[in-house]
């Protein structure tokens, strides 16, 4: 399987190197580098062979992982292992970084030797690789003496993601819905392609066994319940609020491995004993009906060869008590910019000549309103009869709702065991859409 | 790596640990050691402190056993004698009542790969089959994998191959997929774990407990099972119907690859199966990670060649993102010339147009090779945006415009009118060699219309001297010949300019021999040269894109989910690059690809003979070579020029996308030299599937 694993910074030198099995020689690491990360033109494809070895690479910010193997394996499933790595890695330490990885490099020798055993994938999931690992990310704080003691039960039970015997004197939840809304857009307004993938984070901090149950507004149960006529509570938690909608369709979901999955196959219930801290329970994507928070309305005119004018409208499509922050717009201009005049109503913007780009940020701005900048580009004249490509105009920004329209409509708590109830336990629920590539062209 | 410090540090680092007063303390000799560690990591060569570090590894911390460990398993097999040092430790630990130190003691022990050792190791590794703590079985089982690879040559006792058989039934899901995959590895040459009923029903009982790593690799395993009723298969199918649109890619790959092989017998079962997995794979497309997103296009690929329509309607969901890498753009446009129909060509070029002017000179030209791919069904609207495209004179878009209409025209002959109008005036533009020879081939065969074509040739003729590229020269000569033969009068006497050129001062052999071949052609008479040179001018049989009939499953079942459908379309953005297409619809793909795919036990010498010619204009060996070339018959070796007699050796084979088999061709010839010279061709002719076929000697 995975015959050994890489980890190089953007200059090629080797951070990391473990190599699990004996086909893979010492050559293989520079091969990959004078390849991969010294050739000169753009990377071709992310799986690279090189005499009869295949390196597999993913690359975060400036950090290369590369899995390696001489066998025919699934590419897919080389692909999703360096992705939980990087997952188990940033839960350890942090941010993927140079810096980062130099400064926990025993705690990552060790996890490498826990994840992977000859190459095959044995233990992925943090809750439980945190008993194994004696090193702390420089995250960490918990002294791991004591859970150390406890394996024995830890390694026996049938639930790998949790130990036994947690105790908490307050048992809170913390449940966070964070989106990221995707868009492509005609410059005529027309969506040409809009998803929005999601993520469902939680905390919990809850003693024993706690078996949890989480419903949301997905339109396969509340059209299963309207049909028995019980659905009362499907509008009553308007927690967040982009629209009015009652339900909605999910294209795909992944559960943590924690969900009973046949459960949800059967009756759609999604019900769990969560693992203890942080977790990502559920990652899902929509394509219907999603509420596109702002649109981006471009008007570029050429006036003569040396100057052009570009207007560029938003306009927030949400509740007006909401308020969107962070949000920046970025106008790509063409690379003979001499120079720009801006004039926007709002916030501030400016000509980056370093980015090409007019970068117009707003720190707030409500729902149902909208806002316009204007600007003048002058343009060198140059004999480069290229046509500008002109690269569509991106966006980013931070909204207090769920742009699928996804809703939590609740979460329980059941511990048999120990005495205390759902009412007892604290929760809290936030909704935060971002955008993800959310572009217009023009 | 060189490292500064390197001698200074190893010295330093040894007086540190064997100081009694640090091994006292437990966190200055701990500290010592991570210092070990991370000038190993950083490359400089710790070798040396191999004995220090054997002696460190006797100790009750398990962090520092953890680092003692990691060095030792890099450097044991520099110091096999020293490593027997460490066995007694490791043993020790291996009755350690926590079960964290047994498993990191078998773990290592396994791991310092020296077959010296193995006769210590399997006394405890079979303990550790037995142990109750799972972290440990897991580690055991593996083990017994490890010391199988170390000595491949001796047998794993039939006792321990039983044991792991009944820990299939280990209460730990992990323990039970690191079985399969230590049988997998022990039993190879026996074809891998026996799949039998029992196990079979166990394993897809158990799939639910796995990870994903556990499932992919249960469900690889099964592929070799084969039901023994209809109603087992069915009953297999619909408990495996919940992975096949798991939202996971790696299991709903492995599911359709298992359901594939499963009903490879029922080809109706396998197309809804595809029909099935078209929601997870789109997800999948549009995931957020981009080599997830291409490994699944690549898989789509696959599928598209079964049934062309499956993703018709969700065309817009293969449109390029802007800040999406090019690899992932070359596919998308791939795909979307497999969707193109009536009612979405209009949106499709539409958006391919957009991307022809990419920053990525490659995705350009992709795209504009895929809008070329487009024009053999759709050959106006596509021909509009490709004379579109010429206006733009950016030297890398003419190049591929001119070298798209090259293709298309040998495909689709009604498009040669307006390629032939298009062809004016962009000359000037092209800079690369590639999309010279393309618009050199256009003149030569499409001399006749296209008015201005002698002025062209005489500018590129006048500046042969200072021409770089050898594919140019040859194409131009080729070229002048054919425009020759039908508008003689306006190229007669650039063609003597050329042809001088080229045999009195052109140094290159290949060019020097093409141009002696065509100056002796042209003394045979103009009949004879008309027959050599004028060929076919186009080819409509290589079908048209919609037409294409779909192929069965079982054509690239086999290869899915694996690495093969990552591999083909980098071939096939190489191949963009090329020469005229006579030569490229054989498609000469590298020789380093075809002795990947080449089996030789499947290949069956079909016959082999030998052929004598007698009569062979007198010509060099070289150009010989040069034309035969032409003809894609490609030299594998062959004597140096002088000698008498001279031999080379030949190949040429047909790589037919749809052909079940391809076709290889060997054969030898001889050059005796002799007075009536003759040239002896032996045939050997190796083919992979339906009958011999000769070859025609061009010579």
């Amino acid at each position: 399987m995975i015959g050994g694993l890489f980890i190089y910074n953007h200059k090629g030198e080797v951070l990391i190197s473990r190599v699990y099995r004996d086909d893979i020689g010492r050559n293989a690491v520079d091969a990959f580098r004078v390849n991969v990360i010294h050739a000169r033109q753009q990377v071709r494809s992310p799986v690279t062979n090189i005499a009869r070895t295949s390196f597999f690479h993913v690359k975060r910010s400036n950090i290369w992982l590369a899995a390696v193997t001489k066998q025919n394996v699934n590419a897919a499933m080389v692909f999703e292992f360096l992705y939980k790595m990087c997952d188990v890695m940033t839960a350890y330490f942090g941010k993927i970084s140079e810096e980062n990885i130099k400064n926990n490099f025993v705690l990552i020798y060790e996890l490498l030797d826990e994840i992977l055993d000859f190459g095959y994938p044995q233990n992925s999931e943090t809750g439980a690789l945190k008993t194994f690992i004696t090193q702390q990310g420089i995250k960490g704080q918990v002294s791991k003496t004591k859970e150390q003691s406890q394996i024995t039960s830890q390694v026996t039970g049938q639930i790998g993601w949790r130990r036994e015997g947690i105790k908490y004197r307050r048992n809170e939840l913390f449940l966070d819905v964070l989106e990221s809304v995707n868009l492509l857009m005609s410059p005529q307004g027309q969506v040409l392609s809009a998803h929005v993938s999601g993520r469902v984070v939680m905390k919990s901090y809850l003693s024993g066994m706690p078996e949890c149950k989480f419903g949301m507004n997905d339109k396969i149960v509340i059209d299963k319940q309207g049909k028995g006529g019980a659905s009362d509570d499907a509008g009553k938690s308007d927690l967040g609020g982009g629209s009015g909608k009652q339900s909605i369709a999910i294209d795909d979901c992944t559960f943590h491995q924690c969900v009973r999955l046949s459960k949800f196959d059967s009756e759609r219930s999604i019900s769990f004993i969560p693992p203890d801290g942080e977790y990502e329970l559920m990652r899902y994507r929509t394509t219907k009906d999603i509420i596109l928070p702002f649109r981006v309305i471009p008007l570029v005119r050429e006036v003569g060869r040396t100057k052009l004018e570009v207007k560029v409208v938003i306009k927030s499509n949400f509740k007006p008590s909401l308020l969107a922050q962070k949000i920046e717009v970025r106008i790509p201009t063409p690379l003979n910019t001499s120079g720009v005049q801006v004039i926007c109503m709002k916030g501030k913007a400016k000509y980056k000549a370093s980015e090409n780009a007019i970068v117009w940020k707003i720190k707030r701005m409500a729902g149902m309103k909208e806002s316009q900048i204007s600007a003048e580009i002058e343009l060198l004249p140059t004999n480069d009869k290229k046509k500008w490509a002109r690269p569509p105009i991106s966006m980013n920004f931070e909204v207090p709702f769920a742009p699928s329209g996804l809703k939590v409509r609740y979460l329980k708590v059941f511990e048999s065991k120990l005495n205390y109830s759902d009412h007892d336990v604290i929760k809290w629920v936030r909704y935060i859409g971002r955008s993800g590539i959310y572009e217009t062209r023009c | 790596m060189p490292y500064l410090g390197g001698e200074e540090t190893v010295r330093e680092l040894r007086r540190a640990l064997s100081n009694p007063n640090v091994q006292s303390d437990q966190l200055r000799y701990r500290n010592t050691i991570l210092k070990v560690i991370r000038a190993m990591s950083q490359g400089v060569d710790m070798s040396g402190l191999f004995s220090e570090m054997v002696k460190a590894c006797a100790t009750v911390d398990v962090v520092q056993k953890k680092l003692v460990y990691v060095f030792l398993c890099s450097y044991a097999a520099l110091n096999p004698e020293l490593s027997l040092l460490v066995i007694n430790t490791l043993r020790k630990d291996c009755q350690d009542p926590n079960p964290m130190v047994r498993s990191l003691a078998l773990r290592n022990m396994t791991n310092l790969r020296l077959p010296s050792l193995v006769e210590y190791v399997e006394q405890p590794l079979a303990a550790g089959l037995r142990d109750r703590a799972a972290c440990v079985r897991r580690v055991a089982v593996l083990g017994w994998a490890k010391l199988h690879n170390l000595q491949a040559s001796s047998e794993i006792d039939a006792a321990v191959v039983n044991e792991l058989y009944s820990l299939l039934r280990d209460p730990d899901p992990v323990v039970m997929v690191n079985c399969l995959r230590a049988l997998e590895e022990i039993l190879k040459d026996e074809g891998g774990v026996a799949i039998n009923k029992p196990i079979t029903h166990h394993l897809l009982n158990r799939l639910k407990e796995c990870d994903i790593w556990g499932q992919c690799q249960v469900l690889r395993v099964l592929q070799r099972y084969r039901p023994q009723s209809e109603d087992e298969l069915f009953d297999i199918l619909s408990l495996l119907d919940a992975s096949l649109v798991s939202p996971h890619p790696p299991i709903m790959a492995a599911t359709l690859s298992l359901f594939l092989s499963l009903c490879s017998g029922q080809p109706a079962v396998s197309l809804a199966a595809l029909e099935r997995v078209r929601g997870p794979l789109l997800a999948a497309c549009g995931s957020g990670s981009r080599e997830m997103r291409f490994t699944a296009l690549c898989h789509i690929q696959l599928l598209l060649r079964s049934i062309p329509g499956l993703m018709g309607a969700h065309y817009k969901r293969f449109f390029c993102g802007y800040a999406e890498p090019a690899y992932i753009k070359q596919r998308k446009m791939q795909v979307l010339v497999e969707l193109v129909n009536d009612e979405n060509v209009a949106m499709l070029l539409d958006e391919l147009k957009g991307y022809c002017t990419d920053v990525n000179a490659e995705t350009a030209q992709a795209a504009i090779t895929a809008i070329g791919r487009i024009g053999r069904s759709y050959s106006d609207r596509c021909l509009e945006i490709l004379t579109g495209l010429l206006g733009l004179k950016q030297d890398h878009i003419t190049s591929a415009v001119v070298q798209t209409m090259r293709d298309l025209v040998w495909v689709c002959p009604q498009c040669s009118d307006t390629v032939c109008f298009a062809l004016e005036g962009c000359e000037e533009t092209l800079q690369d060699s590639q999309g010279r020879q393309a618009l050199l081939w256009l003149l030569g065969v499409y001399g006749e219309r296209v008015s201005s074509a002698p002025y062209t040739l005489e500018v590129f003729i006048d500046g042969v001297r200072s021409e770089a590229s050898l594919g140019v020269k040859m194409e131009l000569l080729t070229a002048t010949m054919r425009l020759f033969l039908c508008r003689p009068a306006e190229t007669q006497d650039m063609l003597g300019r050329l042809l001088h050129y080229c045999i009195e001062e052109e140094t290159d052999m290949c060019v020097r021999d093409q141009a002696l071949l065509y100056y002796r052609l042209l003394h045979c008479g103009i009949e004879e040269t008309r027959k050599v040179l004028q060929g076919r001018r186009s080819d409509p049989s290589l079908g048209v894109l919609i037409g294409r009939p779909a192929e069965p499953v079982s054509q690239w079942a086999r290869s899915f989910n694996t690495l093969e459908p990552l591999r083909q379309g980098s071939i096939e953005t190489e191949s963009v690059s090329r020469g005229s297409p006579e030569h490229t619809m054989f498609d000469p793909k590298p020789n380093a690809d075809l002795s990947n795919t080449l089996d030789c036990s499947r290949i069956e010498k079909v016959h082999s003979e030998c052929v004598r010619c007698p009569t062979i204009p007198r010509c060099s060996p070289q150009s010989l070579q040069a034309a035969m070339q032409l003809v894609n018959i490609q030299t594998l070796a062959f004597t140096p020029p002088q000698t008498l007699p001279w031999r080379v050796y030949l190949y040429t084979h047909t790589c037919l996308d749809d052909a079940p088999h391809s076709t290889l061709i060997l054969g030898e010839l001889l050059y005796t030299g002799e007075e009536p010279q003759k040239a002896e061709v032996h045939k050997g002719s190796a083919d992979g599937g339906v009958g011999a076929e000769g070859i025609e000697d061009d010579m």
